[in-house]
C-alpha cells in the first residue's frame, strides 16, 4: 500500500521471527536440556517461602521505663492436606477445642492453600506443647510455631491507651494487600492500631527446600536468599507508668474516667477509663466466651470512657462564661451581684443551694454561684458563649492519636432553631447552660484540654500519647510535631480566671479543697453533671503548680454525687505522684461521703 | 456463499483466536481447580462469550463509521479513566477499576482499543507529515494522556505497553530510520544505564555503529549520539539520588532474583514449572506446581506455565506457533489494506499483542524482568479478554475492508 510498507514489512517480520525463535530455544533449554533439573527440583517439591514476623515495636513511657514488650508465645498449626481426619479428636481434646471449631480453622485454610500451615490455636501452654510433642508421630501435619505476643507491666492496664491486637479480618486483607496474610495479627485499637505501621516491622522470609510430603530437608541455597525480619518501630509515649498505675488502682473501684496532660506540649501523663479489661487476654485470638463477657458487660468496659463519655460538664464549664463575660467586657472584676440563693427567669427559679451574699467573678468561681452565671449567661448571650467554648475546643474532637473520640454537643443557636424550630425556644432554654447543665456534651479528654489551656494561658495542645518514633531500619529518633491552637485573651482575664480557680481548691468556701497537695499549690473546679438516669455524675479539672503548671487533669467518677468529694482528691493524688514520683504524704485522705461534705459542697 | 466467506472473513485469525481462548479457559481451568475458586473458570467462560459476540458485530462496523468513531471513543476512555481514579475501586494497591456488583472493569484495557483508534486515525491524516517534529510530539501526546492517567493509578506495566507500541506503530506510519534511532536510542539508553554502566556503554558502541553504518548526516548522527549519552548520564545521576526505597523498587525491576519472596520467588517456580514439563508434560491437571499452588495467582500472569507444565514442551511450542501465526497473518493484514487507516489499526493490534507476548512469556521463562503484563487470549480477567477480542475484530474488519481506499 505504502512505498516503504515492504521493505518495514520484511524488518519487523524479521524481529517477530527472531523472538519467536529465542522464545523456542529458551523453552528448548528449560524443557529439554535442563528437564532433569528443573524435574527434581519439582520432584523435591522444592522451594517453600516460610515467612518470619518480626517482633512488633516496643513502647516504652516518657521516663524510658520499658511498659509494652514481647514474649514468645506457641502457636499451634496444622498443615491441611498432611492432617489425618480421624485424630481430630485427640487433637481437639489435648488443645481443647470444640472439634467442629477445630475443622472449620483447617478448612478456612486449606480452601487457599491446603499446604500452608493454618494456626489453629495461639499461646498454648507448656503443657500442651510438650504433649504435642510426644504424640508428633500421632499426629501428622501438627507442628508448633514460636510467635511472640504482648506483655504487659502488673501494675498497668493501659487498655484504652495501647489497644487490643486481632488476627486481620478478611475484608482489612483485601484491602491491605500483599502486606499482610491471612492469620496475621494487626492493631485493633488505641496506639496499636494507630501506630501499626510503625509497630508492624517489615517481615522476612526463609526459603527452604522441602520433600513432597511436605518435610523440611534443607535451607535453599544455603539461606543466602532468606531475608531476615525487621523489628517494629519502638515508640516513646508521653505516659508516665507511676501516674497511670496510680490513676488505674484509684479508679479501680468506680466507673470513671481520669485524663492527665502536660501543658507544656499536650502529652497525655495517664489515661484511664474504668472498668477496663485485660489486654493480655485480648492480644491474639481472643476466646468468643471472652468477647460476649466483653461486650454484654453492662458497664461496658470495652467503651473508652476518657474520649467517648458525652456528659454535661457541670461547674467545671463555669470558667467558660466568665471570661466570655470577662474579655467582651459584659463586667469587670470589681461587678458585684448580690446571691439570694435562687434566681427568678420569667415565671421560672433557678435554684442555688447556698445564699453566697455579695458575689464578685473570682468569688463566683471560687464559691461555684450559680445565680451569679446564670445572669452572666444573659449578658453574654448564647451565641458568645458557645463561640468562647468552641474556642477551647468543645463541640468537635481533641485530635488525639488513639481512635475513636467524641465531638461532644456545643449548642449554638443554629442548634436551637433545628431541634425546636425558630422562635419556639427562650431565653430560658438556655440559662442552666451558664452552669454546665443541660444539652451540653463534653468528655473527659476535651475538659482536660480545656484544663491545660487555663494552666498554660491559651496554649490548647492537640493531645497526643507518643512523643517519639525510633526507626529500627536508620536508628533514627524521630520527634512527633506538636501542634496547637493559641486562644488569645487579655491577661488580665486569665489571671482573674485562675485566680478563682486557685482560690477553689485553696481558700475557704472554695469547693476543690479535697485536691490539695501538700508543698504544691494546686488550681481547680469541681463539678457535677445531672445525670437523669440515677445519681449524678462527679467532675473535677484543675492543674498544678499554679504558678507554673506542669500537669492538668481532668477526673470523672460516675453515679457518686458530688464532685469535690470523690474526683477532687483522685486528682490531687495523681497530681502528687507526678511532681514528686512517690505519694508523700502520710495518710491518703479517706474518700467517702459525710454530712460536712455535703454542706460544703455546692456545685 | 463460501466466496462471500473467503472474502469476508479471515479464517487463519478467527480459528487461532478461537484455539488460544479455548487453551487459556483449560489452563484457568487447571490452576484453580481443587482451590475453592472454580468460578474463574466460569467468570472467565462467560467474558470469552461476550467477547467473541462483540468481535462478529466489530467485524461488520461500516469501514466508515468506524474512522468517525476513532475520535470519539478515545475521547470517552480518557473520560473513563479520570472517572476510574476519582471513583474507582482499589484491588490491591491499584486503583484501576469500576465495580459494577462482583463484576469489575478495568478501564486502562480499552484505553489500548482507543489509542489504536485515535493514533491511526490522526496518522492517516494527509496533513500530517512524519517528518516534522510536531506530528512525532502530537503522536505521543495521544499516547502520553492515558498513560499518565494510568501510571497514576499506578500501574506502570500497562503504561510501558503504550509506549513500547507507540514506538513500533510509528515506524510502520513510516517514520524516517533516522528519527527512529533517535527515538529509540535514548529510550534504550535510559533503560541500560539502570542496569549498570557496562550495558550502557553497549548500547553507546552499538548506536555509534548503526550511525556509521547509516552513513546518515554528520550533525544529526553528532545530535542523537549526545542526546543518547546525556540521557543515559542523567538517568544514572538522577538514580543516586533516589531514596534508597525508591532504588529498591528499580533494582528489584532490573534484578528479580534480588526480592526472592515477591517477584523473584514467582518467577523461580514458573521456571521449574516449565522445566519439568518436560516434553509431553505431566498431564492435564497433574502438574504438581501448578496444582500444589506454588505460583501465586497463575491463572492471571503466570497462566503459560500451566500448559508449559501440563502439556510439556509440545504444548508451549504449539502455543508460541499459534501466537506467531496470528502475528504473520495480521502483520499480512496490515500490509496488503489499501487505506493508509486501515493499514495502522491492523498494525497497531500487531504491536499491542507482540508487546503482550514477548513481555509475559519473556517474564514467565526467565529472560525478561517482571513487569505485571498479562497474555493475550490466555490470562484470567474479563476486561483485558474482551479489549483482546475486540483488537482480532478489528483485524477481522480490517480484512474484510482491505480494499477500501
Amino acid at each position: 500500500m505504502f512505498e516503504y510498507t515492504s521493505s518495514r514489512k520484511k524488518v519487523i517480520l524479521f524481529f517477530v521471527s527472531l523472538i519467536f525463535l529465542l522464545f523456542t530455544v529458551r523453552l528448548v533449554q528449560l524443557q529439554i536440556i535442563y528437564r532433569e533439573k528443573y524435574g527434581r527440583m519439582s520432584e523435591e517439591n522444592s522451594i517453600r517461602k516460610v515467612v518470619v514476623t518480626p517482633l512488633r515495636g516496643y513502647m516504652y513511657d516518657r521516663n524510658g521505663n520499658l511498659i509494652v514488650d514481647n514474649r514468645p508465645a506457641y502457636t499451634v498449626t496444622v498443615v491441611p492436606a498432611e492432617f489425618d481426619t480421624t485424630k481430630l479428636k485427640l487433637l481437639s481434646d489435648i488443645l481443647a477445642i470444640d472439634q467442629q471449631e477445630l475443622m472449620n480453622k483447617i478448612n478456612r485454610e486449606a480452601k487457599y492453600n491446603k499446604f500452608a500451615p493454618a494456626k489453629v490455636k495461639r499461646d498454648v501452654d507448656f503443657k500442651t506443647l510438650s504433649f504435642i510433642e510426644e504424640n508428633h508421630e500421632e499426629l501428622p501435619g501438627v507442628d508448633y510455631i514460636v510467635e511472640s505476643k504482648r506483655a504487659y507491666p502488673p501494675n498497668i492496664r493501659g487498655s484504652h491507651i495501647f489497644g487490643y491486637l486481632r488476627e486481620i479480618s478478611d475484608e482489612q486483607l483485601a484491602k491491605a494487600g500483599d502486606l499482610y496474610r491471612r492469620g496475621d495479627i494487626i492493631g485493633a485499637t488505641g496506639i496499636e492500631a494507630q501506630y501499626e505501621k510503625y509497630l508492624r516491622g517489615e517481615k522476612g522470609y526463609n526459603l527452604i527446600i522441602v520433600d513432597s510430603k511436605g518435610k523440611m530437608i534443607g535451607s535453599y541455597n544455603d539461606g543466602k536468599d532468606d531475608k531476615a525480619p525487621l523489628e517494629g518501630d519502638d515508640l516513646e509515649l508521653t505516659i508516665d507508668a507511676k501516674v497511670q498505675a496510680l490513676a488505674e488502682s484509684l479508679l479501680s473501684n468506680f466507673i470513671g474516667a481520669v485524663v492527665a496532660i502536660d501543658p507544656r506540649d499536650g502529652g497525655i501523663i495517664a489515661l484511664v477509663s474504668k472498668p477496663d479489661f485485660n489486654l493480655d487476654l485480648l492480644s491474639g485470638v481472643t476466646p468468643v466466651e471472652l468477647w460476649k463477657s466483653l461486650i454484654e458487660d453492662k458497664n461496658k468496659p470495652l467503651f473508652n470512657r476518657a474520649t467517648l463519655t458525652n456528659y454535661p460538664p457541670g461547674s467545671t464549664f463555669k470558667m467558660i462564661l466568665a471570661i466570655a463575660a470577662l474579655q467582651e467586657k459584659f463586667i469587670d472584676q470589681n461587678y458585684r451581684i448580690n446571691c439570694t440563693g435562687a434566681f427568678r427567669f420569667g415565671n421560672k427559679i433557678f435554684k442555688d443551694l447556698h445564699v453566697h451574699g455579695s458575689t464578685n467573678v473570682i468569688e463566683a468561681i471560687q464559691r461555684s454561684c450559680n445565680v451569679f452565671f446564670y445572669q452572666m449567661m444573659l449578658k453574654v448571650g448564647l451565641d458568645k458563649w458557645s463561640e468562647y467554648a468552641g474556642m477551647f475546643g468543645f463541640g468537635k474532637p481533641t485530635g488525639i492519636d488513639i481512635m475513636e473520640e467524641n465531638a461532644g454537643l456545643l449548642p449554638s443557636e443554629t442548634y436551637y432553631n433545628r431541634v425546636y424550630g425558630e422562635g419556639k425556644w427562650t431565653l430560658g432554654y438556655t440559662v442552666s447552660l451558664g452552669i454546665g447543665q443541660g444539652e451540653l456534651g463534653v468528655s473527659p479528654i476535651q475538659l482536660a484540654s480545656y484544663a491545660m489551656a487555663l494552666a498554660n494561658q491559651g496554649k490548647l495542645y492537640k493531645p497526643h500519647v507518643v512523643n517519639k518514633i525510633k526507626f529500627k531500619k536508620s536508628g533514627e529518633i524521630k520527634k512527633l510535631d506538636v501542634q496547637y491552637k493559641q486562644i488569645e485573651l487579655h491577661p488580665e482575664v486569665w489571671k482573674f480566671v485562675r485566680e478563682g480557680l486557685y482560690r477553689a481548691v485553696n481558700l475557704p468556701g472554695g469547693t476543690g479543697a479535697a485536691a490539695r497537695v501538700p508543698g504544691v499549690n494546686v488550681a481547680g473546679k469541681t463539678g457535677t453533671a445531672q445525670n437523669p438516669h440515677g445519681k449524678d455524675h462527679a467532675w473535677f479539672i484543675g492543674f498544678a503548680p499554679y504558678e507554673d503548671p506542669k500537669i492538668a487533669i481532668c477526673v470523672l467518677v460516675e453515679n457518686v454525687g458530688f464532685g469535690g468529694v470523690y474526683a477532687a482528691p483522685i486528682a490531687g493524688l495523681c497530681i502528687e505522684q507526678y511532681l514528686y514520683g512517690e505519694i508523700i504524704r502520710n495518710k491518703q485522705p479517706k474518700i467517702t461521703l459525710t454530712k460536712t461534705d455535703l454542706e460544703h459542697t455546692n456545685d | 456463499m463460501k466466496n462471500w466467506f473467503e472474502e469476508k472473513i479471515n479464517a487463519g485469525v478467527l480459528i487461532t483466536v478461537v484455539i488460544l481462548v479455548g487453551i487459556g479457559l483449560l489452563s484457568i481451568y487447571s490452576a484453580t481447580y481443587d482451590t475453592g475458586a472454580s468460578d474463574y473458570f466460569n467468570r472467565q467462560l462467560v467474558w470469552a462469550g461476550f467477547g467473541f459476540l462483540f468481535m462478529i458485530i466489530i467485524t461488520f462496523i461500516p469501514f466508515r463509521t468506524l474512522q468517525l468513531l476513532s475520535y470519539p471513543i478515545y475521547i470517552l476512555s480518557i473520560i473513563l479513566l479520570f472517572l476510574v481514579l476519582l471513583i474507582g475501586k482499589s484491588v490491591a494497591g491499584s486503583k484501576s477499576w469500576f465495580g459494577f456488583g462482583n463484576v469489575g472493569i478495568q478501564p486502562s484495557e480499552f484505553a489500548k482499543v482507543a489509542v489504536i483508534l485515535a493514533l491511526a486515525y490522526f496518522l492517516s491524516d494527509k496533513k500530517v507529515n512524519l517528518r516534522r517534529m510536531k506530528y512525532i510530539l502530537l503522536s505521543f501526546t495521544f499516547v502520553l494522556l492515558p498513560v499518565v492517567l494510568i501510571i497514576r493509578q499506578p500501574d506502570t506495566g500497562t503504561a510501558l505497553i503504550f509506549i513500547a507500541s507507540l514506538i513500533s506503530i510509528l515506524y510502520w506510519a513510516g517514520v524516517s530510520n533516522t528519527l527512529m534511532l533517535g527515538i529509540i536510542a535514548p529510550t534504550l539508553a535510559a533503560v541500560s544505564a539502570l542496569f549498570g554502566i557496562t550495558y550502557f556503554l553497549i548500547v553507546v558502541l552499538l548506536l555509534l555503529i548503526v550511525l556509521f553504518l547509516q552513513r546518515e548526516n554528520k550533525l544529526i548522527s553528532a545530535i542523537i549520539f549526545s542526546i543518547t549519552v546525556l540521557i543515559g548520564i542523567s538517568v544514572q545521576y538522577v538514580y543516586g539520588k533516589l531514596a534508597p526505597y525508591q532504588q529498591k523498587r528499580i533494582d528489584i525491576f532490573i534484578n528479580p532474583e534480588s526480592d526472592p519472596l515477591n517477584a523473584g520467588y514467582n518467577v523461580i517456580q514458573s521456571k521449574i514449572a516449565i522445566g519439568s514439563g518436560g516434553i509431553i508434560g505431566k498431564g492435564f491437571l497433574q502438574g504438581t506446581q501448578t496444582q500444589l499452588n506454588f505460583i501465586p495467582a497463575q491463572w492471571t500472569d503466570f497462566v503459560f506455565c500451566v500448559p508449559a507444565e501440563e502439556f510439556g514442551f509440545i504444548g508451549a511450542f504449539f502455543i508460541l506457533l499459534m501466537y506467531f501465526y496470528l502475528l504473520y497473518r495480521a502483520i499480512h493484514i496490515a500490509s496488503t489494506a489499501k487505506s493508509k487507516y486501515g493499514s495502522l489499526v491492523a498494525f497497531g493490534v500487531v504491536s499491542f499483542f507482540l508487546v503482550h507476548i514477548v513481555i509475559n512469556i519473556g517474564m514467565v521463562m526467565g529472560i525478561m524482568p517482571v513487569i505485571g503484563v498479562p497474555l493475550p487470549f490466555l490470562s484470567y480477567g474479563g476486561s483485558f479478554l474482551f479489549s483482546s477480542l475486540i483488537m482480532a475484530g478489528l483485524l477481522l474488519n480490517i480484512y474484510a475492508n482491505r480494499k477500501e481506499y
